[in-house]
């Protein structure tokens, strides 16, 4: 089961690094592959079990992957202290801002779609 | 004959395994701690992070040889990555009769964020480097990663910036929105999900099920769409 999840996962990834040296140098190989996979479960309607099952098992140990990556901080250190208030500041505010933003735009358009629906009933 | 301590110590540290075992070791009990206190500063990849942190320090371990003995758990990176179409999958399915407003908001709130995170930081006077690793910090954090390092940014601070903006979101988030009268469900969670990620979804699910459905689904697509515009978006700009 993992097996076979796995190999259709590493198959797409794969698909995606080939794509990516061919065609589309801007675009992580990876990224093509989730692209890949999503159109291709948009055009089979139905997530297999196999598939599943390694996506489900992969995605919960997600964190413990991308540890080491993380732990890469280690050597910018002094990155951030020379831009820490440009980097607090940009944080902060984009992240205000763009949450109430997302919020209001959303229960508008929300509350536009049920009014047209009332009025045509 | 005295034992050799110190020589046993740079045998289990220069083992090709001990970066793996470290990294599993920390992150689980971080994740302990986590589950016991249910404390957002504790966030189990923040917290392991700093903790492998200072015990890489404290050996004296370079982060390149580091690196080097965890690319075991890296080389999985890339189908996790790819394994995220399938909870975009399933969730854009089970949103599809209210999908034209969640991509109206993704599209013109996503750009906002982006946007509106490069855009202060330059304003404020930071490095390119810098910048191009807060362009995707709203985004999950393994696709923030990739795209970091391809428009120049380092991936590791991505994670560091993806980690504040959730946690700041999830502490934070629900109540801002409450005081601005944004209460629909749909909308908390879209708004949570798209701008911090997994650690906002987290927080949306505590709200209600349906804040946290579609907290996932704005995660997801903002993830994708995150992934395949702002490289190409980078690449035309400069």
């Amino acid at each position: 089961m993992l097996l076979r999840g796995m190999t259709v996962l590493i198959s797409f990834q794969l698909l995606g690094t080939g794509l990516n040296a061919l065609l589309l140098p801007k675009l992580p190989g990876p990224i093509i592959g989730l692209v890949l996979l999503f159109l291709y479960l948009l055009l089979t309607r139905r997530v297999s079990e196999p598939l599943e099952v390694a996506a489900g098992g992969l995605l919960r140990y997600l964190p413990v992957l991308l540890l080491p990556p993380a732990v890469g901080v280690m050597v910018h250190f002094a990155d951030i202290r020379a831009d820490l208030w440009a980097i607090a500041g940009s944080l902060v505010i984009s992240l205000v801002v763009s949450l109430l933003f997302a919020g209001w735009l959303m229960q508008a358009l929300i509350n536009r779609q049920q009014r047209r629906k009332e009025q045509q009933s | 004959m005295t034992p050799d301590w110190s020589a046993a110590l740079t045998a289990i540290i220069e083992h090709p395994l001990f970066s793996v075992g470290i990294t599993l070791g920390v992150f689980q009990l971080a994740q302990l701690l986590y589950e016991k206190t249910r404390l957002m500063l504790f966030q189990p990849l923040l917290l392991s992070t700093l903790v492998l942190v200072g015990v890489l320090l404290l050996l004296g371990i370079d982060y390149q040889d580091y690196r080097s003995g965890s690319s075991l758990l890296t080389f999985l990176l890339g189908p996790a990555t790819v394994a995220l179409a399938v909870p975009l999958y399933q969730n854009v399915r089970r949103v599809r009769a209210i999908l034209l407003p969640v991509l109206v908001t993704l599209l013109v709130g996503g750009t906002l964020a982006t946007i509106l995170g490069v855009g202060l930081a330059w304003l404020l006077g930071a490095e390119h480097m810098v910048m191009m690793a807060l362009a995707p910090k709203s985004v999950t954090t393994p696709i923030a990663m990739l795209v970091a390092e391809e428009v120049g940014g380092s991936a590791s601070l991505a994670a560091v910036f993806v980690m504040l903006t959730g946690m700041l979101g999830a502490m934070f988030g629900v109540e801002l929105l409450r005081l601005f009268r944004i209460t629909h469900p749909a909308a908390t969670g879209l708004a949570l999900g798209m701008v911090a990620h997994a650690i906002g979804t987290a927080r949306a699910l505590q709200e209600s099920e349906e804040a946290g459905a579609f907290s996932a689904l704005g995660m997801s697509i903002m993830g994708v769409l995150t992934a395949v515009a702002l490289p190409l978006a980078v690449a035309v700009i400069s």
